[in-house]
């Protein structure tokens, strides 16, 4: 079983890993522990860790605040497949980073390639998680959640 | 003009590589979304260069360069990834990547790498 502590390590890396990809300043958040279900409104993508430390980081908001997000980093605002898998990719700069930014930590973990989840939906399938909402300065919110088993 | 094999799972992603690439002069010979694609796309077009992504899925990247050396020791393989980590670097490389860029990255270093590693 995972102690607490790992997820700890694991969400303040990932913020850390935002402050580095984003191009923007980000305000973090209180976290917000929940159980049993985690329901998403309209766009998320699922990064799957595994290693010395384990959950299921998952990056979720509004298309529109990923669309002015697009446009703040690359100058391109996208729709459509396109903005999915500039989602999907942003994750992955995400995880990647909190993966290089742990293993300084002497920490090891591997990634999965991003599922990137389009609507309104429920997920279960987890023990617990933690939801830390991260304001993006000029582009809006997006979520920040690790689910664990443990 | 040289030739060049954008490889990474993510449209996105291709769509900036190419953009930075095709608008210095290289021509975007082909890309594919694997590693296995890209291992059947480097035999089939034989670019001057390949960009190449690790975490992707069917065959990662660092598999990918394995498989493409074997085939042509001489092949010129960029490494473009999130995975930062020395190991990483240090695999990537071990298993014939010329260089590693890591994600997010500015134009300039991209344009620097592929420089380098087509002069070199």
């Amino acid at each position: 079983m995972q102690k607490y502590d790992g997820a700890t390590e694991l969400l303040n890396s990932a913020i850390e890993s935002m402050q580095h990809v984003f191009s923007c300043p980000i305000q973090v958040g209180a976290p917000l522990l929940f159980s049993q279900t985690l329901i998403q409104s309209d766009v998320g993508v699922l990064v799957g860790i595994v290693g010395d430390l384990e959950g299921r980081l998952i990056i979720e908001g509004e298309s529109r605040i990923f669309t002015h997000l697009s446009q703040s980093m690359f100058g391109m605002p996208l729709e459509g497949e396109m903005l999915h898998s500039f989602v999907g990719e942003m994750a992955n700069m995400i995880a990647g980073n909190t993966s290089t930014l742990l293993a300084n930590r002497g920490k090891r973990i591997d990634i999965t390639p991003p599922t990137i989840m389009v609507g309104q939906m429920q997920m279960y399938g987890f023990n617990r998680g933690i939801k830390i909402a991260v304001e993006l300065e000029a582009v809006g919110p997006v979520n920040t959640i690790l689910l664990l088993q443990g | 003009m040289k030739k060049i094999l954008v490889v990474d799972d993510a449209a996105f992603m291709r769509l900036m590589l190419k953009g930075i690439l095709s608008k210095n002069g290289y021509e975007i010979v082909g890309e594919a979304e694997n590693g296995q694609e890209a291992v059947e796309k480097y035999r089939s077009l034989s670019p001057d260069l390949v960009t190449m992504d690790i975490t992707m899925p069917i065959m990662e990247g660092v598999e990918a360069v394995r498989q493409i050396k074997k085939l042509d020791p001489n092949a010129k393989i960029i490494m473009c990834s999130a995975m930062g980590q020395q190991t990483m670097v240090v695999e990537s490389l071990q298993a014939g990547a010329k260089d590693f860029i890591v994600k997010p990255f500015q134009e300039e270093r991209v344009l620097e790498s592929i420089r380098k590693t087509l002069g070199a």
